[in-house]
């Protein structure tokens, strides 16, 4: 043989993914230890070395209030739509007949266009003309401004969040129920188990390593959150829904501070690259018991 | 056990009413946005909202003629298509490549490609619009495809190699045996059995991109700008027109709402990297 046959099937993807991930990937990385404007048209780079990371991590407030902002947003959102999640897809998982039509529904609101989502959510969350503010109003409170209002902001986009992506969730929680063996829970039955009991020692542990998967995709993706926020709120009132993917982009693109917005991105990164890898230390772990 | 008491038809009927409700808070929104772009300009800023109004379509013709908004729908559907052809191409080879023929470097390979899908996009979206600068393929389709395509990727070639794996070698190495070259047993052989994982993950590819805002916001300003950014077009305004953007959020939908029956089946493969099955 000779070539091992891999490379000819692997090599034009590698090629696209190697030239357009590593390559961009290097360059900001060496690009985070300089300073570079680029609406500054004379302007080259200027070495700075870690002069970026120290001013974000000490000299920028900013970046740590939209750390809190992220934490508070991923910690609540993906809890809500978990807990939901699971309640729900129990719920269907007991239906027998209409699964199909319930899942075709359900799936709407995640695969409509984030940026949608966003329109969806200001038109109803409009004082004046919005539905939100209609039906408090047919039951006599009168609703807030919920965009606008500092207070409520970042409420506002969360449950918009909600909305969005608990169906992401009942979906893995339905299919992993779903896939529950069906003997041990009648034998259990049989015992006299309760159905706390059945829930606890049968069905928990089966379906523990979907919770995680499901759990690990979607803290990720909530800590990415940026279409959503951006049609909403563009980070505001003020800052407080500027979550860190947002203030990244105001430095690089309003600002046009690239290498203080390409240090915040490896930031960014090695934050992510943190909740992954210790989500599947987790997984193994538990595979291992 | 019985099956028919009284406690199970009330435990019935409670399950069944919060499903319906369920239901009716993930649909409703959606329904609002379709109906509020049927209403007149009038209607539509009427406060209370009206119920029961005359439709018209006056919204949808206005935003093809005076927002040009045939050409995001073309260059939308130019990105997505290409992306999601490019990767679907690249990445099932790829993924058999994987799947079959495993090397020492294999797992790492796989590795590296699934720790691709949790860089934020923000991250790379830098350097990506450097170089597409420099190339000159900023604010072109061609530029899009590529870009989208390297993000694609990932999730093609991992969910395509979980497909393959799952199908038994043994036709193929009979084939193989008989003669036929490697690249005819995956045409021929192997390729035919993966199709139906094959059309999910095109559907989600297309649908992934078609919904992309950040690169196109960013690697785009009029020539190639796609729907998603378009959007922002009608907030720029002296305040929001509401029939307009809720007409052009109707059309952004289109292709999600016909396509979710078709994804049924590898929906949460897909989604959760082949994770779940």
């Amino acid at each position: 043989m000779d070539r091992h046959p891999s490379r000819t099937f692997l090599w034009p993807a590698m090629l696209v993914l190697l030239g357009l991930t590593i390559f961009p990937f290097v360059y900001s990385l060496v690009l985070s230890f300089n300073k570079w404007n680029l609406s500054d048209r004379t302007a080259t780079w200027t070495y700075v070395g870690f002069a970026n990371y120290v001013g974000i991590l000490t000299k920028d407030p900013y970046f740590w209030s939209a750390v809190k902002v992220t934490a508070i947003y991923l910690t609540a959102t993906v809890t809500i739509e978990f807990v939901l999640g699971l309640v729900i897809a129990f719920l269907i998982s007991q239906e027998e007949r209409f699964v199909g039509l319930i899942r075709t529904v359900i799936v709407i609101p995640m695969m409509t266009t984030p940026a949608v989502v966003g329109l969806i959510w200001r038109f109803m969350y409009n004082p004046e003309l919005g539905m939100i503010n209609y039906f408090l109003g047919v039951i006599g409170i009168k609703g807030p401004i919920w965009l606008g209002d500092p207070s409520t902001a970042l409420v506002s986009v969360m449950i918009a969040d909600v909305w969005e992506w608990t169906p992401f969730m009942i979906l893995i929680m339905l299919a992993a129920l779903q896939s529950v063996a069906t003997e041990p829970l009648e034998a259990g039955v049989v015992d006299g188990a309760s159905r706390l009991q059945l829930f606890r020692f049968i069905v928990l542990p089966t379906i523990q390593p979907a919770i995680v998967v499901a759990l690990l995709l979607r803290a990720i993706d909530s800590f990415k959150t940026f279409d959503l926020i951006y049609v909403l709120t563009q980070g505001g009132p003020g800052i407080t829904t500027q979550v860190l993917s947002l203030y990244t982009y105001k430095w690089g693109f309003k600002f046009f501070e690239m290498g203080y917005a390409a240090a915040m991105s490896y930031a960014m990164l090695i934050a992510v690259d943190l909740i992954a890898t210790l989500g599947m230390r987790f997984v193994t772990w538990q595979s291992k018991k | 056990m019985e099956l028919f008491s009284r406690g199970r038809l009330i435990e019935t009927v409670v399950r069944r009413a919060i499903l319906i409700l369920v239901l009716a808070f993930f649909i409703t929104p959606v329904i609002l946005i379709v109906l509020t772009s049927l209403k007149t300009r009038l209607d539509a800023l009427a406060s209370p909202p009206l119920w029961i109004f005359k439709p018209t379509l006056e919204n949808y013709v206005h935003i093809f003629v005076s927002y040009s908004f045939g050409l995001y729908i073309r260059n939308s559907f130019i990105a997505a298509t290409g992306a999601t052809l490019v990767s679907v191409v690249l990445g099932t080879l790829a993924a058999y490549g994987l799947a079959r023929y495993p090397f020492r470097g294999s797992e790492g390979v796989s590795y590296w490609i699934l720790s691709l899908r949790m860089a934020p996009a923000i991250a790379s979206i830098i350097p990506l619009f450097i170089m597409l600068r420099t190339i000159n393929l900023i604010d072109k389709s061609s530029g899009l495809i590529l870009v989208y395509t390297s993000a694609n990727l990932p999730l093609v070639i991992w969910v395509m190699r979980g497909f393959f794996e799952d199908i038994p070698r043994d036709m193929e190495e009979n084939a193989l045996v008989d003669g036929c070259s490697r690249l005819g047993a995956f045409f021929r052989i192997a390729l035919p059995m993966a199709v139906p994982g094959l059309a999910a993950i095109a559907i989600l590819t297309f649908l992934f991109t078609w919904n992309e805002f950040l690169f196109a916001l960013i690697l785009t300003s009029r020539s190639a700008q796609t729907l998603p950014v378009a959007v922002l077009l009608f907030m720029r305004e002296t305040g929001i027109d509401w029939g307009n953007m809720t007409a052009a959020a109707t059309i952004m939908m289109l292709p999600m709402l016909v396509s979710t029956i078709f994804v049924q089946r590898g929906l949460v493969r897909g989604l959760t990297m082949g994770a779940i099955k």
